[in-house]
């Protein structure tokens, strides 16, 4: 995990500060942020383990392609960070395989 | 499944520079215009806009497209373009019938025209190490920090070839993340042959003269002819190995140098994002200079299916001033086709047009040469290597079922789920179809392509058990 906020905050100023969960614990992020976003920002680089491997997983392509960024979102398995907003509030799992409907609710 | 879809004018798939050009040019002489973005925000990954509620601050270079474009996305708004944001194109069926979902529904759209933008994606190159997590495409560590303004990683190994990684470095220094090296594949040798070529295009160059300035005062190695060999790393990156590369650009055994990084970016080129003009039945041909396989088009940039049209970096990785000078083309084509749009009219427009183009071909066969794809770097894969990231299948699985007769990738996918997973095959098809030619070798070209078939993107099950009109 790299250290400290990685947010370019010279560069623009941000949205409104709410409050998400990972893993269960509390993460604050700037409305509008990808979900991939905030995680990267705080130094928080896996959001999946692999179903075959167990390989952990991350942000990759950035677009919406690749698929390696998927995240369980309110018990929603396979929700890709790169694309999906934050929410306050909003419950984010680390994915473990395929995922598990309804894990962490 | 609706039994009466909608009829619309001009269906255009893509929100970025191309589509938008054409969403401009069409509705401007009075057609009909839907825009279909699966991203919440207009702009595509070069226009990128950041999130409403961001603003930019302190100058510097990382809004200067993003201004651009708003433009742009304004017009088209103020035209009043009917805009389907935040959908996926998940299907074409029957040539110009569109399938969209949003998250909560799925309808069908006939398309009078349908014009497809689908842009690009960072050419996937798998290397020791590359589904670790802190490696990440050139593309992604773009968006990452022109949309939502955060650094990738604190202290960076840049690795690919081609001008964006310049870009990149540019954007990790100005938001003070430590560019360790920067590793290009190209050898960059005996530039002066192109100066006389590259007269006509003096800004692209002087950008380009800027960005090496930079990077140089910031006493950030930049080594020509090296290629990423392996990164590093329990859990995520640690670390990285560069190493010298030949012309095709094959490592050079003996010849590796290591990095401490978190992080490490890979941008090899692009190729186009196929997947919609191959479900509408479109020809492609083998264009390695414009990325790999690209659609056959005419002069209006239609495709060989009648009154599909595909522009921008989805034809052949052009760029963004290419993309919107094809958009504007197949903007004037369709309103030509509704009778919006004089023959006179028509013809010099389009020929104004036509000759931008043909300026801008004349850069981009310099940059073409200066920065051509050498396929020795699909040798940076081990046997242990994954090829395909989500069947997680190894290259060493893959090239078993060549060794057992497979010779297409369809049949490697068959016999080793390669290519089957979420990401339908874009990540790893490119690279499998490069083991498959060297492992026969045969042409890269006679390994084909997958077909790709419906949903050509994940669509949620919930949008699909709701119909919508």
């Amino acid at each position: 995990m790299t250290q400290g906020d990685l947010r370019m905050t010279a560069t623009a100023e941000r949205g409104r500060a709410l409050t998400m969960l990972v893993d269960g614990g509390e993460l604050t992020a700037s409305e509008g942020e990808s979900i991939a976003a905030t995680l990267l920002a705080s130094g928080r680089r896996l959001t999946r383990w692999t179903a075959r491997t167990g390989e952990p997983r991350g942000y990759f392509c950035g677009m919406g392609i690749c698929q390696d960024c998927l995240v369980t979102v309110d018990g929603l398995p396979n929700v890709r960070a790169c694309m999906t907003p934050v929410r306050d509030g909003m419950r984010v799992e680390t994915q473990r395989g395929l995922g598990e409907w309804g894990a962490g609710q | 499944m609706s039994a009466t879809p909608r009829s619309v004018d001009c269906v255009v798939v893509g929100g970025g520079p191309a589509g938008l050009a054409v969403a401009r040019t069409a509705s401007r002489h009075g057609v009909r215009v839907m825009l279909i973005d699966e991203n919440a925000e207009l702009g595509g990954q070069y226009y990128r806009q950041m999130p409403a509620g961001f603003r930019a601050a302190g100058g510097g270079p990382l809004g200067k497209e993003s201004v651009e474009g708003r433009r742009l996305i304004d017009e088209v708004r103020t035209l009043g373009v009917e805009l389907c944001l935040d959908a996926v194109v998940w299907g074409i069926f029957d040539q110009r019938t569109v399938a969209v979902a949003t998250r909560e529904a799925t309808s069908l759209i006939d398309a009078e025209t349908l014009v497809l933008a689908p842009g690009a994606y960072d050419r996937p190159v798998p290397f020791p190490g590359w589904t670790l997590p802190g490696v990440l495409t050139a593309g992604g560590a773009q968006n990452l920090m022109k949309g939502y303004r955060v650094l990738p990683g604190r202290r960076v190994l840049v690795a690919g070839s081609g001008p964006l990684l310049l870009v990149v470095a540019h954007y990790l220094l100005h938001g003070g993340a430590r560019v360790v090296a920067i590793c290009e594949a190209s050898p960059m040798r005996q530039l002066w042959r192109y100066a006389h070529r590259l007269l006509p295009h003096l800004d692209f160059v002087q950008q380009g003269y800027r960005y090496r300035k930079e990077i140089k005062d910031a006493g950030v190695p930049f080594l020509t002819g090296h290629v990423i060999r392996r990164a590093l790393g329990n859990g995520e990156v640690t670390g990285a190995v560069v190493s010298r590369c030949d012309d095709d650009w094959a490592p050079i055994g003996g010849s590796e140098q290591s990095f401490d990084v978190d992080t490490v970016v890979a941008g090899y080129g692009f190729v186009s994002s196929l997947e919609l003009s191959r479900l509408a039945g479109c020809e492609h041909r083998w264009e390695p200079a414009l990325g790999g396989w690209v659609p056959a088009r005419n002069r209006e940039m239609e495709s060989t299916v009648p009154g599909v049209f595909i522009v921008g970096d989805g034809a052949g990785v052009a760029g963004s001033a290419v993309a919107l000078e094809e958009g504007h083309v197949a903007g004037l084509a369709v309103a030509g086709r509704f009778g919006r749009l004089a023959g006179r009219e028509y013809s010099r427009e389009a020929s104004r047009a036509r000759g931008r183009l043909l300026h801008l071909a004349g850069f981009r066969r310099v940059m073409d040469e200066l920065y051509r794809f050498g396929p020795g770097l699909y040798s940076l894969a081990d046997r242990d290597t994954t090829l395909c990231r989500c069947e997680e299948v190894t290259a060493a699985e893959a090239l078993e079922a060549v060794r057992e007769g497979a010779t297409h990738v369809n049949e490697v996918k068959a016999w080793t789920r390669v290519g089957m997973g979420r990401c339908q095959g874009r990540m790893c098809g490119p690279a499998l179809a490069h083991l498959i030619a060297r492992a026969t070798g045969r042409p890269v070209t006679d390994a084909g392509v997958f077909t790709p078939r419906p949903p050509a993107k994940p669509v949620p099950l919930a949008a699909l058990a709701h119909e919508s009109h």
